[in-house]
């Protein structure tokens, strides 16, 4: 029998620097690699995680941010499942380039892919976009929002989690199981009455007392 | 009883002992124990696995296995699902030896099974097996993978595989063709590029598999090898890349093949299988990787890869290229000249292919894009910056490149085209004078590609007629292009450099040739236009360089169409040149200077060219009397601006070449002076000559009833021939027949011999007397009858034994008589010899 029950393919966008590569090696072989060079191409990860009791395998595509090799990266967007948009927190010009990325993903890829906006480097000092504005930002475009560092390992492996826990809802409602359709219907229920795509306030919603902790610290973070 | 010994028998060393023990505990001890109970493929698989991963597979074992699987070929399936879960668990534990042992084990089973019906679900274990191997960071694992994988793509499968994907094998493959590992970079990106080969050999070949030509994996593939190409064109590419990849030192490969030259072969590949409606889907990608990676400026790998295109495709295919190439240059009018130069250039370099395979309409098409290109660059800007005009030049050069492997008769279709394409002189606009001038320009590149044979061919009507016309343009640039184009369609045998300056000295270095029948018939119908165009352009500038254009042309034509039927109207032409700077009071002083050089050049060139040396003699003369009092109506030309203010002595009318001298000339050297003496000297903006026209017709007419006359001569001398020569063989063949020696021959002759000899004879006798007339038949009876009577006194005599046979009935009972005594004779001899 095969060893996983779900294949997920991750697509990794952004400009060059903003810390793409890292944050897949940090997921996928817990290092964080110093004096990274500039991705050339595509490069390929693979994990299997499990989530909610299923064996997730993710095939992770980290593109390179170069203009050069834009036109075989948008190739992969095609077959994504979910496309992670990430910028750097210190870099303004990062950030400013989010729309002509999403521009890119509205034109190569599936219309229906799920969109993740991940704010990477909060453990540098020199900080030039807000959290807020980051969260607004994806609020606009219908994107789940979160803020990370690879280098300290911070909120990497939650990311990959997360989209495996919603990938695995989206297939199990196309799958037609009633009980599955019953929880997406919920999520989705959550989600709308929220009024907002943030990881951290939909952790907020749990009941278990890790999450609550894990969701007071964000806030504090946030303020 | 198994369990039993195991426990009991007494360890060596501790431990062996503990590790026996563990082994006791371990349930796979018990299966072992309780082998029966096991499939037999499982017992088989587990097998081929040798103790010490590092020995490798266990060969007898394997061979084992492929037995069982060729003859259970139901359990194909259940042998590779086996070994692809023993691979995967390995995997998961880093055992890597032992999933390439696996690995292996699927390559000798999928060799020796591929003919098999149920290799199908084999195969799908196989390529997850694959796929399993590509997806680890082990760079080992994928190299194997890839060279598997690259073994199955060349295995024919006799049943088709439905639904099989290949989505991932290519995300994968175009990763690796862009590793960045530093230790085993370029043999991960040769395992790609092999890769891509493989999945482009599997899917090509079979239509009911994934279609590999859409855009999807096209875009994945392409870039791809043209990534790994770049590091082999050129050098600074190499830096760059280096440079922008961190890595200074490449790595060499131990294999002969390199990344690059392995990509170029594939490229090679793809664009050889690819058909008309997948052409395109390579191009895109082809010309995006170029745009994004600035590797038009410069263009040396464009160059290099279109080349590569141009070399493999299916030639009927070539026209797509040129047709997405100039598209690609629609999309790109508003990118720098450089861009721009860039891509005309390679589709110069190309373009020469795809012209041989380009025919009728297609071939015009393609000039049309190219003088559309040509106008928008024209009218888009409105000043010329020297990038600019590389762009104009580089798309001239590639019109004429096509232009160039056309045969002739369609390169005047090309300049027909492009002539009609020409803004009238009507528009005066300095947009419509610099677009004049680029397109006649491009008109000039194809004129110099022709090879001129009859002037009636390179000169249709539809295209002499516009061009003269522009050959009065005002703008002198534009005039001097026409001159150049005259030039390179009138100059047959490589004379226009010598012809290049005015002169009047003896050129020795002429090539020339009488002029052709077609040649002679083309100059009289439009020689007269040609030369008033060359006149009338001779006026309008005082240029060094205008004139010496003109000067030029008209050399050309003269050197060109120079025969004892057309000198009379060449030196009208010569006379109006004179004329005009004598007659028209608007030119300066030096301009008709200028044209009395230029007539007085012509004169000593025609007359070195007809060969009438009385003309030469004349036209010396002048020569040396302007050299002693006016030597400002020679050779070389006068520079205008220089000399804006000397005055010149114009009236020298005893050192003007005069008509009557001239018609004197030709008199004396025993040519026809009437066309020259009653002939009026061209003049200027005369449109038309229906005098001269007219005149030329009656000469044409006359020349043509002196060729009737000749042409019945000749007849009449044939028919004299042919009567006159049958007489001659009737005498021939009958004077033998009467010669006593002949006959004495004929006699002496065999019977069967004889007989023939005489039936021919007699049909000669008969048709002698038949045909001839009385009096000759009494003469040939005269002789005859002699003959016969001395020959008769003869036989008598002598008492011989002979034969005759006549017409004569008298003669031919005297000769039976004479024929029964030799019978008597002929039996006495033998009753004596009895």
């Amino acid at each position: 029998m095969e060893d996983y029950k779900f294949l997920f393919k991750i697509v990794l966008v952004g400009n060059a620097g903003v810390g793409k590569t890292c944050l897949v090696r940090r997921f996928t072989q817990g290092l964080f690699p110093p004096g990274q060079g500039a991705t050339i191409g595509v490069d390929f990860m693979i994990k299997t995680v499990e989530v909610e009791g299923e064996k997730i395998k993710l095939q992770i595509w980290d593109t390179a941010g170069q203009e050069r090799f834009r036109s075989i990266t948008q190739s992969y967007y095609r077959s994504a499942h979910a496309l992670i948009l990430v910028y750097d927190i210190s870099c303004q010009p990062t950030f400013d380039c989010l729309p002509d990325w999403l521009r890119e993903i509205q034109e190569y890829a599936n219309s229906k892919v799920l969109k993740i906006l991940v704010g990477n480097k909060t453990d540098r000092d020199d900080r030039e976009i807000p959290t807020q504005i980051g969260e607004e930002f994806a609020k606009q475009h219908d994107m789940y929002f979160l803020e990370t560092s690879a280098k300290e390992a911070e909120n990497v492996e939650r990311l990959f989690y997360e989209i495996a826990a919603e990938l695995i809802g989206q297939a199990r409602s196309k799958d037609g199981s009633s009980s599955a359709a019953a929880a997406a219907a919920q999520r989705q229920s959550e989600g709308s009455s929220i009024g907002l795509g943030s990881f951290s306030a939909k952790a907020a919603q749990s009941n278990c007392c890790g999450g609550l902790a894990s969701g007071g610290s964000n806030s504090s973070q946030g303020g | 009883m198994a369990l039993i010994r195991c426990c009991f028998e007494p360890p060596e060393l501790p431990e062996f002992f503990d590790s026996f023990v563990q082994k006791c505990t371990d349930p796979s001890c018990c299966c072992g124990c309780c082998s029966a109970l096991r499939p037999r493929y499982k017992r088989l698989v587990d097998n081929i696995f040798p103790v010490n991963p590092e020995d490798g597979l266990v060969k007898s074992n394997m061979e084992k296995l492929t037995f069982y699987s060729l003859s259970s070929p139901d359990k194909l399936d259940r042998i590779g699902e086996y070994l692809y879960q023993k691979a995967t668990k390995d995997i998961n534990r880093k055992r890597y030896k032992l999933a390439e042992i696996a690995m292996e084990a699927m390559d000798l089973l999928l060799q020796a099974c591929h003919a098999q019906t149920t290799l199908n679900l084999f195969v799908e274990s196989f390529l997850r097996m694959v796929q399993k191997l590509l997806e680890d960071s082990n760079p080992n694992l994928k190299i194997m993978a890839t060279n598997s994988f690259v073994k199955f793509a060349n295995i024919n499968e006799d049943t088709p595989s439905y639904h099989r994907r290949y989505d991932f094998f290519i995300s994968k493959f175009s990763s690796m063709c862009h590793s960045d590992a530093a230790s085993m970079r370029d043999s991960l990106r040769l395992a790609g590029i092999k890769g891509l080969q493989g999945v482009i050999r599997k899917t090509v070949s079979d239509d009911l598999v994934e279609n590999i030509w859409e855009a999807e994996h096209m875009e994945k593939i392409v870039p791809s090898l043209l990534f790994n190409m770049q590091f082999c064109v050129n050098v600074m590419f190499v830096k760059k890349n280096l440079l922008a990849s961190g890595d200074l030192t490449p790595v060499e490969d131990a294999t002969n093949v390199t990344p690059p030259a392995l990509a170029e072969e594939v490229l090679r590949e793809l664009v050889g299988r690819a058909s008309f409606g997948h052409i395109r889907s390579v191009l895109k990608p082809l010309l995006t990787h170029l745009d994004r990676h600035e590797l038009w400026v410069p263009n040396t790998f464009a160059i290099h890869t279109f080349r590569i295109v141009m070399i493999s495709i299916q030639p009927q295919y070539s026209y797509t290229v040129v047709e997405t190439l100039m598209q690609h240059l629609d999309n790109n009018f508003k990118s720098s000249p450089k861009t721009r130069t860039s891509l005309a250039v390679v589709l110069s370099k190309i373009i020469a292919i795809a012209a041989g395979e380009s025919v009728g309409p297609s071939a015009l098409d393609i000039i049309n894009n190219l003088l559309t290109h040509l106008r928008t660059s024209v009218s888009t800007t409105s000043e010329i910056t020297p990038e600019e005009s590389q762009y104009q030049e580089a798309l001239i050069n590639a019109l004429g490149e096509f232009a160039n492997h056309h045969p002739d008769y369609q390169k005047i279709e090309i300049m027909l085209f492009i002539m009609n394409t020409v803004p009238d002189l009507s528009k005066k606009s300095k947009g419509d004078q610099m677009l004049q001038n680029i397109l006649l320009k491009s008109l000039l590149k194809v004129g110099t590609q022709y090879s001129t044979v009859s002037f009636e061919k390179a000169f249709p009507a539809s295209f002499l007629q516009p061009l003269l016309k522009m050959a009065r343009a005002p703008h002198n640039p534009t005039r001097m292009v026409v001159m150049q184009i005259l030039q390179a369609l009138l100059d047959r045998h490589q004379n226009e450099q010598v012809l290049s300056s005015v002169s009047v000295k003896p050129y020795p270095a002429l090539s020339q040739e009488p002029p052709s029948r077609s040649d002679i018939i083309f100059t009289h119908k439009y020689g007269a236009n040609i030369m008033q165009a060359l006149i009338d352009s001779m006026a309008l500038s005082d240029r060094v360089d205008a004139l010496t254009s003109s000067f030029n042309t008209a050399a050309l034509l003269i050197v060109e169409m120079s025969c004892n039927e057309t000198v009379q109207e060449f030196l009208l032409f010569i006379l109006g040149i004179q004329q005009v700077a004598c007659t028209v009071d608007t030119l300066g002083n030096v301009h008709k200077c200028s044209l009395h050089a230029i007539s007085i050049g012509l004169l000593v060139l025609i007359s070195r060219v007809s060969g009438i040396n009385n003309l030469l003699e004349y036209a010396q003369k002048i020569v040396d009397a302007r050299r002693e009092e006016a030597s400002h109506f020679l050779p070389p030309l006068l520079e205008p601006k220089k000399l804006a203010g000397k005055t010149f002595n114009l009236q020298l009318p005893h050192l003007a070449i005069d008509k009557l001298a001239l018609g004197e000339c030709l008199q004396n050297a025993g040519m026809d002076a009437q066309r020259l003496n009653t002939g009026a000297p061209y003049s200027l903006n005369q449109t038309d000559h229906p005098g001269h026209r007219h005149s030329w017709v009656e000469s044409v007419s006359n020349q043509l009833t002196q060729r009737n006359s000749s042409a019945d001569l000749t007849v009449y001398n044939g028919d004299v021939d042919s009567v006159s020569s049958s007489p001659g063989v009737c005498k021939k063949l009958l004077a033998p027949e009467f010669n006593f020696d002949a006959m004495k021959r004929a006699l002496a002759e065999p019977t069967e011999a004889a007989k023939r000899e005489q039936r021919e004879r007699q049909m000669q006798i008969v048709r002698t007397f038949r045909e001839g007339e009385f009096d000759d038949l009494m003469r040939r009876t005269e002789p005859k009858h002699d003959l016969i009577q001395n020959r008769l006194n003869e036989l008598f005599n002598s008492l011989a034994v002979e034969r005759q046979i006549t017409q004569s009935d008298t003669k031919s009972s005297q000769l039976q008589a004479s024929n029964e005594k030799p019978i008597y004779e002929t039996n006495f001899p033998e009753l004596f010899y009895y």
